[in-house]
């Protein structure tokens, strides 16, 4: 797994890539914490690079989803890759996430 | 007709490993992209499944993968040595958000397999996991 980070004044900017499974969530997770953390309250993951989600990053997503919301921030994802657009379809939760084509159109959305 | 077999350290960072013996043969099964992912997919969860539940009090355990295709049928067989769980038979019914960060595993397992069976022989779960192609 790839991660970088770009926090801007209004949003972070996750990108992430390679592989999101059990072996890497827990990194992934770690990230997001941080950010949030840090005092950031909405999020960007621009996944156009992720080609294997299991269910243990939908399960961080969802925390993340949730702590942000808690603290009236937002959750978006930009530019998914057919795997990210194929496993949230499959897991049934695609309806959650607000989707953004590229990470331009995320970043005006705040 | 392919058939690989393989034994694993039941360890999170192997499981990419399984997935690679997965995509082969989903491939050599000529099933299409979107059905190879969803075989790994699905793989990926039940491996998952058995090292976070299956052997969560047991170190060393192992994992034992076959994989068999031919044409339009891929099969996948997963063994291991944890206390009897059946996923076969796991019926998740979610009423809430905060039901889904702890269950997506499974569902995603029944959703994307087309045959799902489990059996016990000795101390040992065995799953067997059918993906057909569109002419199988």
């Amino acid at each position: 797994m790839d991660i970088n980070i770009q926090d801007y004044k209004r949003v972070g900017v996750v990108t992430v890539g390679g592989r999101i499974d059990g072996a890497t969530a827990p990194d992934f997770e770690s990230h997001l914490k941080d950010i949030i953390q840090s005092g950031q309250n909405n999020l960007i993951l621009d996944m156009n690079n992720v080609d294997f989600m299991s269910s243990s990053c939908l399960r961080v997503m969802l925390t993340t989803r949730k702590a942000l919301m808690k603290v009236g921030g937002r959750l978006v994802i930009a530019d998914p890759s057919s795997r990210v657009t194929d496993t949230l379809d499959i897991a049934g939760i695609d309806v959650l996430f607000e989707v953004f084509a590229d990470r331009e159109a995320a970043i005006a959305s705040f | 007709m392919l058939r690989e077999e393989g034994q694993f350290s039941a360890r999170f960072e192997h499981i990419e490993a399984i997935c690679d013996l997965v995509e082969r043969a989903a491939v050599d099964a000529g099933l299409d992209d979107h059905a190879q992912y969803a075989s790994q997919l699905a793989v990926g969860e039940a491996c998952e499944n058995i090292i976070c539940h299956g052997y969560k009090e047991i170190k060393d355990g192992k994992i034992y993968v076959k994989v068999q295709a031919s044409p339009g049928e891929l099969t996948i067989e997963l063994e291991d040595n944890a206390p009897p769980f059946d996923p076969s038979k796991k019926v998740v019914n979610h009423c809430c958000v905060e039901d889904l960060e702890g269950g997506l595993g499974l569902p995603i397992l029944h959703k994307v397999m087309d045959e799902i069976e489990y059996s016990r022989h000795g101390d040992s779960n065995r799953l067997i996991l059918r993906k057909y192609g569109s002419s199988g």
